[in-house]
């Protein structure tokens, strides 16, 4: 039998239950969302199915609403159908995969539990969400049949955009189960996995909400404020930019408490047992409903002025009173943003001598030494444990990783002189002379095994490519200060920008046209692509604008003119090279990062993706290609010479909307529905898995004997369509919707993507609308307010509308 | 020259474009049907006595298209011998093929003449399939290609009409709408086959019929409720979906006929053209022109303003309307104007306004015993229109 998630059911439909359904729905399985019938029903409503089925609508309905996204494309929701779980309980028989999210109550679940087992058909997998009740109380009255077919599948809210998902084998769980499950999460699902055991809170939560508990109270013992604790615990140590108390707000305080409150219960033997103990001002913001977010108050505030004026405020923990907030500043956090690195901005914090330094190195020391004694306690591993806290709480590096930036045996030594116990584990590490958690050998990354006192390869996923790994393993082959182009195997290259945002220059250009004369003489193929990190990260989030604004100070238009032409050039060589190139894009692929795609053979993209062509907020348009670009691929998306009968009109106007307005897509479906995407375009669901997956597309291009496009005219809107532009334009200016100048841009961009002076209809090269772009770019860094635009946009990092 | 007589003058229901009754109807059905409709239900008349149809239309193209004054007319099972043209005049399109028809017989080139109007905006939305400015003059001069609400923005913006007076203006022709149609009063209307394509058992779809009978945009309102709504056209504006006309499909046919033809064939009169004309003014502020219309018309007629019985002037928008009742002194006479309400609650289907505002024109007088009646309403480019009727 081959296993398929055909039809999955997901029993409560909560915050938890209706993401779980929104995510099968977006992989494709057909979803039952239960849940139980109101208990307050008048007599005539219990026979009323709408109203028996209450709860799950408006479950189902929040889903469909909230914000951010829960869907990837609300279409999904067709393959969602709710029920109660009295009356459509029977159609749990025709699932494959049943999870159960309802409230955590151990009796509760049992008796759902014994419901399910009626009626499941044998060899279906049944999971529970649950993140704190040990899955041996709930499955202690299974059969033996039903044990073997159950386990704990623990994803995070929210469940689309948290990349963790914990599974939990139970005792007696088939490992084919677990097989088929972990490998369903990770490629169907997109989730990262991690092996945890059936202990209180499993793995990230565990290991999380110690470290919040030991934080808030550390902080009041050493005198520090709430602000101070974040602007700590932010960025300058690859936490998020919410760190500790803006989480938890994020999250809600209910949810930190009772995972607290759980780890505090269960947890009797645990050596830090203490911190989990909340100090009682937590206890009191519980019982006053200051939540956080969802009450609109929590550790932090944001108040209102008469004027509307946003005002931030932050609770003085003393007092019980919100003060105005102010940003603290500590010299450690100064002197890390001179740092280019994490793993320099790490030790520059850690090791700086003011009070908030030492802070930081006291929560550190508590990080380490709770996450190494967790080992075996809670998983086997310490990738699952670093693995968890980068994917469950958007940490850039885990407990173990920054324990490595830091020097493993340097903290352990400042450790042991400042009287902090270095786990024993940890010691035996060191003392047979291993520095290291993770090291790096002939492009293959190993991790130091505890139980089995080596190192051991990391295991990946047969489609991963990891070119941090190839490029560890002399696999570059070109490379600049911007891009390099690496051998990943299979004569396929990959060329992987790596500037700040993997913003667009000069070298990029540059290490383009080498790498396609490169992969012309040595290769059958090319992924443009990059890994790196971020939530969502950026695959390009468009030209380098300080190149730009160079070259317009020193009033050099003729080398904006010779660049642009040069990238033209470059791109349209590589579009009809001898070989395919597929581009990668994931989290942000805005303007020149959305014209690379634009320009590729073929997209294979991230199912999280930002995608646009946005130059207009900085007073430019697309002049990398995307002009055309778009165009050719509303035009080419019609079957033969539908395009020549075709008003067309109807491709024009969304084109250029999509670039006047700088529409952007807020998932890779919508980036489809924008027509970013085209049919033979792919959506992967794995971000680990996207240059592997990008490779293959290469291969089965190759495979199936590649023919480069042959280069023909483009049929084009003509002077027709800007003509409807400008009577458009003209109404939403006197509408007062747009500003003067977004206007005179929006006029200019009609003109460049109709293809200039010409009848509608007519053929034109795709040089000329290239040419076309280049002029109105220079044209408009020409212009005062474009280049107030730029300014802005540099300074602020926000587009100014003038 | 001789008299036009009006012996019949009928319409459908005004239904909302694309959520409404005729969602599924065509425009050739609604527009043959009237035409039909309006020789059947006429004592004596015979399809074949007529010469020519006039048939107005805003946006000939597509299902409207191919010439739907004569393809209608062939929908609606007359003899081949009776021609037909469509007309186009934006919103006075109907009026306009109203004057035509008559022209031809005051002028003794016919005997026997039909002029009407239909629109659905369903099916040919407002500004056609495929809008098409001229590149140089679009860029030159955009305000001949202007949106119609940025026009209704200006007349408010330039002549002070304020959001609380349109609101009011738009409760009360809703207002008034309701209690016409409650009190049965809406005897111009004859109930209209629409059709809707239904899925059946077995998954296919069929086509079917049913009849439609009353105009099914009548929302009654509060001036408040309706100040609560957001502006459209303009961010910092005024002019709502809720004191603009609806979008509707609909249609209406007037047989016209000479004194001779009446008496030769036995029709009776029920009233006469006095007169019609039409008037250009600026194309960013096409509201006002029937400020300028009713004036040249009760001038070409020798009338005044309290010489009129029954004002039907088209509510493209309250702001324009009020202004135009304002300028020419008609609301003085308040009483008289969109007694049964107006295009705010009733619809606009553009190129059938002017003849479905000259059949309830007609109804109107007659439940007021009235002598006179003016049909007005602006265009877009910027022009207005106004024909004077006379009850016999």
């Amino acid at each position: 039998m081959i296993r398929k998630v055909r039809k999955a059911a997901v029993i409560g439909s909560g915050i938890m239950g209706g993401g779980i359904a929104a995510l099968l729905a977006g992989a494709g399985a057909d979803v039952l969302l239960l849940d139980i019938v109101p208990f307050d029903l008048t007599d005539e409503e219990k026979n009323d199915k709408a109203a028996r089925n209450k709860i799950v609508q408006a479950g189902f309905d929040g889903a469909l609403a909230a914000k951010p996204g829960l869907f990837y494309d609300k279409k999904d929701a067709a393959r969602i159908s709710i029920g109660n779980l009295e009356d459509d309980i029977d159609k749990l028989a025709d699932c494959d995969w049943i999870v159960e999210v309802v409230v955590e109550n151990l009796k509760i679940k049992q008796d759902l539990f014994a419901k399910i087992e009626k009626v499941r058909k044998p060899g279906s997998i049944v999971s529970s969400n649950t993140s704190g009740i040990p899955l041996k109380d709930i499955s202690a009255n299974f059969s033996k049949e039903f044990k073997e077919h159950f386990m704990g599948t623990h994803f995070f809210n929210p469940v689309r955009y948290m990349h963790l998902l914990e599974l939990i084998p139970g005792a007696e769980t088939l490992p084919e189960i677990l097989d088929f499950i972990a490998a369903y999460g990770e490629k169907n699902l997109g989730k990262g996995i991690v092996w945890a055991k059936d202990t209180p809170n499993f793995v990230g939560n565990r290991i999380g909400i110690q470290g919040i508990g030991a934080s808030v109270n550390a902080m009041l013992e050493d005198g520090l404020t709430i602000p101070e604790v974040d602007a700590l615990f932010g960025p300058a140590l690859g936490r998020p930019k919410t760190a500790v108390f803006k989480t938890t707000d994020l999250v809600g305080l209910d949810t930190m408490y009772h995972v607290s409150k759980n780890s505090y219960e269960l947890c009797q033997d645990d050596e830090k047992r203490d911190t989990m103990k909340l100090p009682d001002f937590i206890n009191q913001m519980v019982e006053k409903n200051m939540l956080g977010n969802k009450t609109q108050g929590g550790f932090y505030k944001t108040e209102l002025t008469p004027e509307w004026k946003k005002i931030r405020k932050v609770l003085n923990p003393a007092t019980m009173e919100y003060e105005d907030l102010t940003r603290p500043s500590f010299p450690c956090l100064d002197a890390a943003k001179k740092e280019a690195t994490l793993a320099g901005k790490i030790k520059c914090v850690l090791q700086g001598d003011d009070k908030g330094a030492k802070f930081a190195w006291k929560m550190s020391v508590n990080a380490f030494q709770y996450a190494a004694n967790r080992i075996p306690e809670i998983a086997d591993t310490v990738i699952e444990i670093d693995n968890s806290m980068k994917w469950g709480y958007n940490f850039e590096m885990g407990p173990f990783e920054t324990w490595d930036a830091y020097g493993v045996k340097d903290a352990a030594q400042r450790m042991e002189e400042e009287g902090y116990e270095v786990p024993v584990n940890v010691k035996a590490m060191l003392d047979a002379g291993n520095e290291s958690f993770y090291k790096l050998e002939n492009g293959v990354k190993y991790y130091y095994d505890f139980a089995a006192s080596e190192y051991k390869k990391v295991p990946v996923s047969k489609t991963m490519v990891s070119l941090a790994a190839a490029k560890g393993n002399n696999k570059t082959v070109l490379s600049n200060s911007s891009a390099t182009l690496v051998d990943i195997g299979d004569d396929v290259f990959c060329l992987e920008f790596h500037t700040k945002m993997n913003a667009l220059n000069n070298e990029i250009v540059d290490m383009l046209a080498q790498a396609n004369e490169y992969v012309d003489q040595n290769g059958v193929g090319m992924v443009i692509g990059n890994e790196a990190g971020g939530m969502p990260g950026a695959f390009s989030a468009g030209a380098d604008l300080s190149f730009v604004m160079g070259k317009i100070k020193e009033g050099k238009f003729s080398d904006l003119e010779a660049f642009l032409a040069g990238a033209h050039e470059t791109m349209q060589k590589n579009r009809y090279s001898s070989f395919p190139v597929v581009a990668a894009p994931y989290g942000m692929a805005l303007g020149g990062g959305c014209e690379t795609c634009l320009a590729a053979d073929r997209i294979v993209a991230h199912t999280e993706l930002i995608m646009g062509l946005v130059e207009i907020g900085v007073g430019l348009l697309p002049a990398g290609g995307g002009c055309l670009n778009l165009w050719r691929k509303y035009v080419k998306a019609l079957p033969g010479k539908t395009s020549k009968d075709m008003a067309l009109a109807k491709l024009f106007i969304p084109v250029f909307m999509n670039i006047s307005m700088a529409s952007i897509s807020m998932s890779a479906a919508q980036a489809a529905g924008k027509g970013f995407l085209g049919q033979n375009d792919r959506i992967v669901m794995n971000r680990d898995n996207l240059i592997g997956e990008a490779k293959k597309e290469v291969l089965k291009m190759v495979d199936d004997g590649y023919v480069p496009p042959a280069k023909e005219k483009l049929i084009v809107m003509g002077n027709t369509g800007q003509g409807m532009v400008a009577a458009q334009l003209f109404n939403m200016l006197n509408g007062g919707y747009m500003s003067e100048y977004d206007g005179f841009l929006a006029k200019r961009i009609a003109y460049v993507i109709s293809g200039g002076e010409v009848k509608t209809g007519t053929m034109v090269d795709e040089e000329t609308i290239l040419k076309l772009e280049r002029e109105a770019f220079v044209d408009f860094c020409k212009e005062e307010k474009t280049q107030a635009r730029i300014n802005h946009m540099l300074k602020t990092g926000k587009p100014l509308r003038n | 020259m001789r008299d036009a007589y009006i012996v019949q003058s009928l319409r459908t229901p005004g239904c909302k474009q694309k959520r409404g009754f005729f969602k599924e109807t065509r425009p050739e059905e609604l527009a043959s049907f009237i035409m039909k409709t309006v020789v059947d239900k006429t004592k004596n008349m015979k399809a074949e006595y007529i010469s020519d149809i006039m048939m107005g239309c805003s946006f000939p193209e597509a299902e409207q298209g191919i010439n739907i004054g004569r393809l209608a007319g062939q929908m609606a099972g007359f003899p081949e011998s009776v021609s037909g043209a469509t007309v186009n005049r934006f919103c006075a399109s109907g009026l306009e093929a109203i004057a035509l028809a008559a022209s031809r017989v005051m002028l003794g080139w016919s005997e026997v003449t039909m002029g009407g109007g239909v629109e659905s905006m369903t099916f040919v939305p407002m500004g056609g399939n495929n809008p098409s400015p001229h590149p140089e003059f679009s860029a030159t001069n955009p305000e001949n290609y202007i949106s119609m609400g940025i026009t209704a923005e200006n007349v408010a913006n330039r002549y002070n009409v304020s959001r609380e007076d349109q609101d009011k203006f738009a409760a009360e022709s809703q207002r008034k709408a309701a209690a016409a149609r409650d009190g049965g009063l809406f005897t111009e209307i004859v109930p209209t086959p629409a059709y809707r394509y239904v899925q059946q058992e077995d998954g296919t779809y069929k086509k079917e019929q049913f009849i439609v009978e009353h105009d099914d945009g009548i929302r009654e309102s509060t001036p408040e409720a309706l100040g609560k709504l957001r502006t459209v056209f303009a961010a910092q504006g005024s002019v709502t979906a809720g004191n603009s006309s609806q979008t509707t499909d609909g249609a209406a046919a007037s047989i016209i006929a000479s004194k001779e033809a009446c008496d030769k064939y036995g029709l009776e009169p029920i009233a006469r053209l006095v007169t019609y004309t039409t008037i250009g003014c600026r194309s960013d502020e096409m509201g006002v022109g029937p400020k300028y219309a009713i004036p040249a018309a009760l001038k070409q007629a020798g009338l005044n303003v309290e010489d009129i019985d029954i004002y039907e002037i088209n509510e493209a928008f309250a702001s324009q309307a009020l202004y135009c009742l304002r300028e020419t002194g008609v609301d003085k006479y308040m009483e008289r104007v969109n007694i049964h309400g107006g295009a705010i609650a009733l619809g606009h289907p553009l190129g059938c306004t002017g003849a479905k505002l000259t059949a309830t024109c007609l109804a109107n007088l007659k439940e007021v015993n009235g002598k006179y009646g003016i049909v007005s309403m602006c265009m877009g480019g910027g022009m207005g229109a106004a024909a004077i009727f006379e009850r016999l």
